[in-house]
Order: C-alpha cells, then structure tokens, then sequence
C-alpha cells in the first residue's frame, strides 16, 4: 500500500580535523573519540541491527570529508583504540567499585557493556567504520552525502573558485571512501546564497538541504511550503526543513533531550572520583576533565550536587515513549498534509548527528525505537533518501531559494561578528594567491606539485567554518584563531618559497606530515574561472 | 538617508583580546570587500597601500588630504549594471580611522555596492577603490506567484503556518549554544552569590541544605588563594596559565575550589631564561 507521506531524516556528521602527532597526546583530539565512542559506534550498531532483523529503514547522513578523513586515518585510529581500551580498563574497575552501591551498579554495568560494543565494532572492521558505514550505503538503506572540504563558510567567500573548490575537493574525496560519486551535498552550516548551487551543478550533486525560510522566502512562491522539494534554477534540488520536527528535539521547555529521567552531560566522573583512582584516565597534564562515564540524570532544574543517580531502564522505557509521540506527530502532520497538498507530503528532519549519543545520550535508543515502531506500527508514513524521493517524484516547482543558514537568526552572523571577522581579509587573499599560484603553475611536477598541494591543503584547513563558530562561542576560542593563524601562515609561507622558487623541504615535509587531510588532492581545484 | 549611527556601536574596534600574532595587518593592496551578514547588515574591510596614499595625497594636496574624512559611500544597485553614476541612490557612512564596518543597509531585499573614499571639505567624493556588488538575504514571503504551481492566497497563509513560518528565528539553534544555555543555568543553580568566570567552566557545584525560600537554610561554598611573589621580570605559570605579575613581582590568584584533589603548580622563570622554581599546592575539598 502507497503510505500517505514520507519521513527524511537527515544527519550531520562533522568534526574539524584535528589531529596533532606532533604531540603525543592532544586534548582537542578527544572530540573525535568522545564522537566515535557516544555517536558513530553506537548509530553504526542500531543499524546493522536493523539488516540483521529485517527493519526496513532509510536514513540520510553527511559524513563530511574531514570527519571522514579522521576516521580513515591510522594514527587516529590506533590512539582511539588506545583510549577505547583505557576507558574500558575504567568501566571495569568501575563495575568493581560500585558492586554495594545499588544506585550506581545498573549504570557501571551499562558502560560496560556499552564500551565492549563499541570494542566489538571496532575490531570487526578492523578501526575504519566507515566501511561499516559505507556497507549499509551499498546495501541501499542508508544515503551518505558529503559536505564542503573542509566544512568551509559558503557565503563569506567572494571568489567563486573557493566556493568550487570547497565542493571538488570534497566530492573528489568522497569517491575515495565510498567508491562512486556523492548525490547530495550538505552545505556547511547549511549556509545557502543564490548561485551556489551551480557549482554544485558542476560536481554532478543533485540536492542539497536548506533552513525552512530558504524555502518559504524563495521566488516565486513554493507552492507546497517546505513539504516538497524544489529545483534551483541549475535543476539541482533542494529540500527544507521541517519546523515542527526541530522544535520538537530543541524547544528549551518541552524538547526530548530535557527530560528529567534522561543522562545529565555536566555531571561525570572525572570530577566526582577520586584523583588518584581517576588519574590515569585522564590527559597527561593531569587536569580533571569529563571522561564521558556519567551516574546521574537531569533530575530537573536543580544545582549538579542535587542530581539523583541515573536509572537505565528508566531513561530506556523514557527514550520510547519519546519515539512513540514522535511517531504519533508524523502521522498525524502526514494525514493533515496529505489533506492540504493533494500530493503525499514529505517532512524532512535534521540534526547534528553528535546530538544523538554525544549530547543526548539516549539518543541512539531514541532512534533504534523510532525505526523499530514506523516499521512495525503504522503505515501512514515511511521514511525516505532524498535520490529514493526524487526517482519517485521527479516533477517539482522550480525556485530561487532564499538566502540563509540553519545558524542562530538564521543568517551569517554566528560566523561574521567582532568576534571572527577579522580571518575573512586573510582567507580571501589566501584564496587570489592560489588561483594565481594555479595560473603561474598550470602543469607543476615533483617537489613543486607537493608544495602547491600542500598550500592547498593549508587553505582548506583554515576555511573550516569550525573555528569562526568556536570564536564565537568563547570555548576553546584560543585553539581556534591559533588554527586560523597557523594555516595562514603555513599557506602565505609556501606561497612565499614558491613564488621565490625555492622549497624549504623540510618544512614542506613536516607540513606534510602533520596536516596530511586529502592524501589525492590536486592544487588545480583552485583554477580561477 | 541618515548616516546609520547604530552602525558606530559594531565598528570593530574591540580587537584588543584577539590574537592575530604572525599575520600581516596589511597585504599592500587598496581594495575593499563586502559581505552580507543578515538581511539588514553587512560587513565591510578595506585596505589602502601607502603607495596610493602618497598619490592622493600628492594628487589632491596635503592640505585637502588632511582636511578630508574618510567614507564608506553605500549605492543602492539593485536591478542596475552599475557604472557608478546610475544606482538608485546612495548614503555616506564616515568610518574615520576604521579599517573594517558593520553597515545597516536601512532597506531590505536589495543589492549594494560600496566606494572607499575621501570627502574633501568642500563635500567633493574623490573615490579610491570600489568593492563587490552584493544581494542581501531576502526577507519575507516573495509576491512573485508562479503560473505552472500557482496557489490561492488564502491557501498559501495556511501552507506558511504549517510550514512553521511564525516561528523562523525561534527555532535554529546549534548544539554548542542550547548546551551553554543549560550549563549557565546549572552554574545559576549552584552558585547564587558567586559571579562565574571563564575559567569555572569546569567548576562543580557547591554544598546547600535546605534551599527553600522560608525556614532556617545554610549555603557554603569554598575558594583558594594562591599567593607569592618572585622577581618582577620573571615568567610565571599556575596550572600552565600565563600570570601578570605585579610590579612588585607579587601575585594573588582566587580558584573556586570543588570536591576532589586539585593540584596548583607554580613554575617561575627568570627573564634570561637560565633559572627555574617550581612550587606545587595539592589541595583536597570533601563535603560531607
């Protein structure tokens, strides 16, 4: 039977690249391996769950070229396992530690058993997921779409050639994990201007996201809000987003993640133990910092000592109850839209992906039963890939989206303020001195195609939107203007030693060596126009 | 149109915090760039080399140089190939001193393009480069209703309602944001007098009994002063921070002090770089 309307869910995989072995320990590498233990494993399991049980499900998820090219890299992989098997060593003792305390036992033990999974996973392919990953692409029930290179801010480029690019590199390297070309893109930030999406029109990409006003705001009028996708005037599609599912997940008073019976973040055991017990489980500077091991739930609005120890089968029967009311929600938004359309609506849902594990911890159950019950329990919706879609319904309203991002007001303003305004005269001029090394250079061999490679690199790495957004945040603000300032720096110096013909080895090969993102690029991405 | 006072509020004149050590504070070029920022604003940053400095100084006369004000002037290019003689109108925005602007483009869902110049005295515009034309992002509903997919006005309301129309603004917020939010409200919770500084990002919360507003209550909380002094040109750290000394080469540090160990080395080096001391505090808080 034909459903009524279609579900998309899509997630956002990303982390900056940060990867040090200059050092041989980095507390800023923890994002990807706090990510990998709390979101990846965890989503990667429920899924191929799903194969093994027959539940039909379709999920779309970027997983942007840096992330990926975390994940592909066997430095990173080895220190993960290295601190996946310390924090098992930790959940062990803990199992032993807590055996009189009925408060804390369930928890212990639920760590535990969480940890040897991830272990288990892990080892199955062996340290890189994303073949995991990319075998449920293949096996059809997952869509993975890449994201701009290096995560960089679209619309705060002036030079077309950054903003192609940002798009080339990436699709270029997506091939090398997943062996064909990426369908849909995921605009960093999702950060849209008119225009863009011929460039993703010259990488083949067919769609693309957009914040519901990108949308609504377009021209002429969508003639379906954003229950439908549209096509650019370049014929690639857009899909918006749906406000009632966000508001859902993110509303400060009833949104899921706030319930009281769920994991509070703030509360871990790197505070609460004792040092000398939790001493080798932390960074070699020996500071207290979350370990990511957490015994208590968000009781409500009360002070982090007033928390009341966490229970997993409640937090568990909590996370169904919340896939219950989501389901519900769409079946009853799909019945009324279906209504209103005269064609089956589509509602397309996105998230970070780290929300689900990393900030809300029970949000991989969330999900394992939100597609356990739209596959058992109704057939009012299914959920779809946006390819799935648009083979299904190829006929859709031509518009020119709005302008826009998913950030906060829904403009630049996250990533142009006081606070980080002062990298985009830097970054623009790192990009005319590309394309001009690009023009000056057209077929460079040898030691000279290394050195433009590399300065192409340096200039991907500092357009990471990552660090704009840290500056403004005000957390780890140092790390990111050193990374802005770092790459600038490394890009103007290979400019400098190529343009005076003479390449500082050395210096090229330490480059090399520590910001090795995108092993196959190649410098001509940059060509002016 | 008036100059856009509100704009002087976001000159970017704040940079003291920010470190840019290493990069250059000019590349030697005259040019200027703008980017949108939201329907309403954009930002702007310019250069001008010395070289062209000299020229119009030479050019127009140091006299009228120095009597001139510097000026962002803002045309409305909207529709136009603009040849800078036919835009729709323009403002002046005086930017003085600035090499960077937040410009309120006081109309929405329009085009703009900006000339860097001089106003001599006498109110002439001499120009000295020109930027790149920029759309802002469109606000609002377009009017434009397409033939092919066309809906009835009344119909349309309705669509944009359940598409979440009222709530665009309300509703986008980033993971790092919605968490701050509720870190600060914990910290709220847990330390009513204390004010709460960068570096209690990691704090715990205090010791309360009994916090209802009627009866007899008791709240306690703990803080370390790490004290000392050392020569007044030396280099200290504590817990690897950089520390300003006092001229007198003494130091006062306040930590708010959590349940648990907490260590506090000191590392002091002379300002040759040839001497170092190091003292480390261990301190241990147990509420009960």
């Amino acid at each position: 039977m034909e459903p009524k309307g279609y579900w998309c869910l899509q997630l956002h995989a990303h982390l900056p690249y940060v990867r040090h072995p200059e050092y041989p320990d980095f507390l800023e590498e923890d994002w990807l391996y706090e990510g990998i233990t709390e979101t990846y494993l965890p989503l990667l399991g429920i899924l191929e769950q799903f194969i093994v049980e027959g539940i039909d499900f379709r999920l779309t998820m970027t997983i942007t070229p840096s992330l990926a090219g975390m994940l592909s890299d066997s430095l990173l992989q080895s220190r993960y396992y290295h601190r996946l098997n310390g924090l098992i060593d930790l959940a062990e003792k803990e199992v032993w530690r807590t055996r009189s305390m009925p408060e804390f036992q369930p928890t212990a033990l639920m760590y535990q058993r969480m940890l040897y999974d991830c272990r288990r996973i892990w080892e199955k392919y062996h340290g890189n997921i994303l073949t995991g990953f990319k075998n449920l692409q293949d096996a059809g029930k997952l869509e993975i779409i890449t994201c701009c290179a290096t995560h960089g801010f679209l619309p705060s480029q002036v030079s077309k050639s950054a903003i192609r690019a940002q798009v080339k590199v990436a699709c270029e390297d997506y091939e090398r994990h997943f062996g064909r070309r990426p369908n849909g893109i995921w605009l960093s930030e999702c950060a849209y201007q008119p225009g863009i999406d011929e460039e993703l029109k010259k990488e083949g990409i067919r769609f693309f996201f957009l914040e519901a006003h990108g949308i609504l705001y377009g021209t002429p009028r969508p003639r379906f809000g954003v229950f439908a996708p549209v096509y650019c005037p370049s014929g690639v599609a857009a899909f918006g987003r749906d406000v009632e599912t966000a508001q859902q997940v993110w509303s400060a008073e009833t949104g899921y993640p706030g319930d009281p019976d769920y994991r509070e973040f703030y509360r871990d055991l790197g505070y609460d133990l004792d040092y000398d017990y939790i001493q080798p489980y932390l960074h070699s500077d020996g500071l207290r910092r979350n370990i990511g091991l957490k015994y208590h739930r968000i009781t409500g609005k009360v002070p982090l000592s007033e928390k009341q120890p966490y229970n997993p089968e409640w937090a568990r029967n909590k996370a169904a109850s919340h896939a219950g009311n989501f389901m519900f929600n769409r079946e009853k938004q799909v019945e009324h839209l279906s209504g209103v359309l005269g064609r089956p609506p589509l509602v397309v849902s996105m998230y970070d992906a780290e929300l689900f594990g990393h900030w809300w911890f029970e949000g991989p159950q969330f999900l394992d039963f939100l597609f356990r019950k739209i596959h058992y329990d109704q057939d009012v919706f299914k959920p779809i890939t946006p390819t799935e879609y648009l083979q299904k319904f190829p006929k859709n309203q031509v518009i020119t989206p709005a302008a826009s991002s998913w950030g906060d007001k829904g403009y630049y303003e996250v990533w142009l303020n006081g606070m980080n305004d002062w990298i985009y005269r830097h970054l623009h001029k790192a990009v005319e001195r590309m394309s001009e090394l690009v023009r000056d250079n057209p077929s460079a061999e040898g030691i000279w195609r290394r050195a433009l490679n590399q300065a192409a690199r340096e200039l991907l790495l500092a357009q990471s939107s990552d660090w704009a957004f840290i500056m403004t945040t005000r957390t780890m603000v140092e790390y990111a203007e050193k990374r802005t300032r770092d790459h600038i720096t490394n890009f103007t110096a290979l400019h400098d030693q190529i343009k005076r013909k003479s390449i500082d080895e050395g210096f090229l090969g330490d480059l090399e060596f520590r910001n090795n993102i995108f092993p196959n690029i190649d410098y001509h991405a940059f060509a002016a126009e | 149109m008036n100059e856009n006072s509100s704009s002087k509020i976001q000159g970017s004149s704040s940079k003291g915090l920010i470190n840019t050590a290493g990069l250059p504070s000019s590349y030697g070029d005259t040019k200027i760039v703008i980017l949108p920022r939201d329907p309403l604003w954009f930002f702007a940053y310019w250069e001008v080399s010395s070289g062209v400095m000299d020229a119009m100084r030479t050019r127009i006369g140091v006299d009228t140089f120095k009597t001139s004000r510097w000026v962002l002037r803002v045309y409305d290019v909207t529709g136009v190939n603009f040849d800078g003689g036919n835009a729709h109108r323009f403002f002046d925005v005086s930017v003085e001193g600035a090499q960077s602007w937040y410009v309120n483009a006081g109309e929405t869902n329009r085009s703009w393009c900006v000339d860097l110049g001089l106003v001599t005295a006498d109110g002439t515009f001499i120009l000295i480069t020109r930027s790149n034309i920029i759309a802002m992002p469109r606000q609002g509903i377009s009017s434009v209703n397409d033939e092919q997919w066309a809906i009835l006005q009344v119909e349309f309301e309705r669509l944009l309602k359940l598409s979440g129309v009222d709530k665009i603004g309300h509703t986008s917020f980033d993971v790092a944001k919605h968490m701050r939010e509720r870190w600060e409200e914990i910290v709220s919770l847990s330390l009513p007098t204390s004010p709460v500084g960068a570096s209690s990002w990691s704090s715990r919360g205090g010791a309360e009994q009994g916090t209802r507003p009627k009866g007899f209550w008791l709240k306690a909380d703990t803080e370390v002063i790490v004290y000392g002094a050392t020569e007044p040109d030396a280099k200290l750290t504590v817990q690897g921070q950089p520390v300003a000394l006092r001229p007198d080469g003494t130091f006062t540090l306040r930590f708010y002090l959590p349940d648990g160990v907490q260590q506090y080395p000191i590392h002091a080096i002379s300002s040759d770089g040839t001497m170092e001391r190091d003292i480390t505090f261990i301190v241990r808080r147990d509420t009960k």
